[in-house]
């Protein structure tokens, strides 16, 4: 059992950076996500953790042990590859055995440990088989077991779920929840899907450039969000963010009347948030203010429709029962309790009082 | 109808075109298997039935021409090269392939330029140093001088299969707890044993043949089996059964390599390692 720090860890290539200064305390038992878009820097950090990658700056503890100058076999972590990773040329037993073989465990206590992470994640009848006589779901439940056989300081789970269909992705989603409860050891995990990101992690960490931007519980990266980036990445669809400026207690944009109330002191460039499922879609002359509909999509769950305001859009979430057109006229009610304000310049939050 | 009909006039005409062609191809072949087994005197003619007789490849192994020598020398020569040369263009095939060398892409091209120098530039250099140091005629010098053809070929060749290995799955055998050679002897020699089969099969055909080298650089200890066929020119004109019968027992054990490599030329090795 150990936590994990990183104390100003910094990877560049020639002048390119691809991990800033990044500094990170997980702790011990915790599940830490990391989410951000694409070249973030998400497997950089993990594989700097794991030893394939040296940072060029900091340090990386696992427990109470500094850790940059081991060699990934001695920092006994676990690992599981964006792909896999597996030994084509071994069954899958063999392949789940190799962490323990290569280790040296006794023999006596192998079988049984393979077999026993084999069935926490559906296997036991594909032990005999290579790796290419299986689907990929399979697959990738031989490279989670292959992880889970021993009882490492870390998991380390690269995407471990990128590659499967929608369907075993939310069981397998569920069935790693489980077995991070069961288990009980640190793991990090990276992922550029939200929702994995919200429904696994004690903390996320969302990640962009190379840094972390905000690292918090999903409920307070979700609703709380510290800057524009992370307002932005966080939900889908995104949060609407609307350029403006606030004035005598309200959002003004395209110079009109407020559309929101903001009870903050009047700043000239400001961006107003406010999630999608916050507005609510009105008959024309009702609502907090007048838009016309610029498309609409019907997800079957409910209509999100896209309203031009001026000249910016804004989306919003009405329920299934929802009829509008192209071009109609819409009233939009903005819900003022749930709205963010950024600073336009620096995209850092304003807060209340 | 019609397209059926045309389709089955197509695919006759495909097969008498491929047999053709094979038989322009092994005729020479077939030429030799039936010389091998007539009397001299049977040989000059175009006869098909015949007597067959064992009695060239008994004189061949006799005195003088002793071929059984020969047939040790090519052996030992060609065994012993591949034995030095697939370890060891392993293991330079691999720090090409996975570490960051200095020059590296230059040293791959030189490597591979050795082999444009054309042989016949280089075998008088190669006879004086071996005449001042001893390795004349002798069955080490052979070795060393195949190795020098092979080698070149053998590093690229296997690169060629380890780059093929997924670096993930390397990468993976270390988190799990393997160190670099652990991740060599149990990972990479695994999953490029087809590869480096097929080369070594390749280096020992390539040694087996080679004659330049061996007609300049020996004379009667070392002797290979392409120099032994120069024997069987007589007075009176070459001996065409013998050359023949020796000329099959050159061929059978490449035959036989081919057959293997083919069965080892075995697809997706590396199948299933990643997604
Ligand atoms: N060996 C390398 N040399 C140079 N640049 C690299 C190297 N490896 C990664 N990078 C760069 O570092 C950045 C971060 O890469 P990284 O693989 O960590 O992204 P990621 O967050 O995992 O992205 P994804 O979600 O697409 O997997 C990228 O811009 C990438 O191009
Ligand atoms: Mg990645």
């Amino acid at each position: 059992m150990a936590g994990v720090r990183l104390k100003n860890v910094t990877k560049r290539w020639g002048s390119f950076v691809g991990v800033d200064n990044q500094s990170l305390e997980i702790k011990d038992r915790e599940f830490l996500v990391l989410l951000g878009p694409s070249g973030c820097g998400k497997t950089t950090t993990m594989r700097m953790i794991a030893g394939l990658e040296e940072p060029t700056e900091g340090e990386i503890w696992i427990g109470d042990r500094m850790v940059n100058d081991d060699l990934p076999k001695d920092r006994n972590v676990a690992m599981v590859f964006q792909n896999y990773g597996l030994y084509p040329h071994m069954t899958v037993f063999e392949n789940i055995a190799y962490p323990l073989r290569v280790r040296r465990a006794a023999k006596a206590e192998i079988t049984p440990r393979v077999q026993a992470a084999a069935a926490k994640v559906e296997l036991a009848e594909f032990l005999s088989r290579r790796p290419r006589e299986l689907s990929g779901g399979q697959r990738q439940r031989v490279a989670l077991a292959r992880a889970i056989v021993r009882t490492p300081l870390v998991f380390l789970m690269d995407e471990p779920l990128s590659n499967l269909d929608a369907k075993l992705r939310v069981s397998m989603r569920a069935e790693l929840k489980h077995l991070s409860h069961e288990l009980q050891i640190t793991t990090i995990y990276v992922t550029h899907d939200q929702i994995e990101a919200m429904t696994l992690a004690d903390r996320v960490g969302v990640m962009e450039h190379g840094r972390i931007q905000q690292l918090g519980t999903p409920d307070q990266i979700y609703n709380d969000p510290e800057n524009i980036f992370v307002a932005g990445f966080i939900g889908s669809p995104a949060m609407n963010l609307l350029q403006g400026n606030i004035s005598n207690g309200g959002f003004v944009t395209g110079g009109g009347r407020p559309i929101a109330d903001a009870s903050l002191p009047d700043q000239n460039a400001a961006v107003m948030g406010i999630r999608p499922e916050d507005i609510s879609v009105t008959a024309a002359d009702d609502g907090t203010t007048q838009a016309t509909v610029y498309a609409t999509e019907n997800t079957g769950e409910s209509v999100v429709v896209t309203a031009q305001l001026g000249q910016q859009r804004l989306t919003c979430k009405g329920d299934r029962y929802l009829k509008v057109a192209i071009n109609d006229r819409i009233g939009l009610s903005i819900n003022s309790e749930h709205t963010y304000f950024f600073d336009a310049e620096t995209g850092k939050r304003i807060r209340r009082g | 109808m019609t397209g059926t009909r045309i389709r089955i006039v197509w695919q006759s005409l495909q097969t008498v075109i491929i047999l053709a062609a094979a038989a322009v191809m092994l005729v020479p072949i077939i030429w030799i298997f039936l010389a091998a087994f007539k009397t001299h005197v049977d040989v000059y003619q175009l006869k098909l039935v015949f007597r067959p007789t064992l009695e060239n490849f008994s004189t061949v192994f006799a005195q003088p021409y002793d071929l059984g020598q020969k047939l040790f020398n090519s052996t030992i020569v060609a065994a012993a090269t591949v034995a030095i040369a697939i370890p060891v263009a392993t293991g330079a095939a691999y720090a090409f392939s996975r570490f960051e060398l200095r020059g590296a892409t230059a040293m791959l091209v030189l490597i591979l330029a050795t082999q444009f120098v054309p042989a016949v530039v280089i075998v008088l250099p190669f006879f004086v140093m071996f005449r001042d140091i001893g390795l004349l005629d002798t069955r080490v010098g052979l070795v060393l001088v195949n190795l020098a053809i092979v080698m070149p070929f053998a590093v690229w060749m296997i690169k060629g299969f380890i780059d093929g290995i997924p670096v993930d799955t390397e990468e993976a055998a270390m988190v799990d707890g393997s160190s670099r050679l652990q991740v060599i002897r149990n990972i990479v020699l695994p999953m490029a044993a087809p590869g480096l089969i097929t080369s070594g099969i390749f280096c020992f055909i390539i040694a087996w043949n080679e004659f330049l080298f061996a007609l300049i650089l020996t004379n009667k200890d070392a002797v290979t089996l392409p120099i032994g066929l120069a024997l069987f020119k007589a007075e009176e004109g070459d001996l065409w059964n013998l050359l023949s019968a020796a000329g099959i027992i050159i061929m059978v054990p490449m035959f036989v390599l081919a057959l293997v490599i083919r069965r080892h030329f075995v697809q997706g090795m590396t199948m299933g390692a990643v997604r």
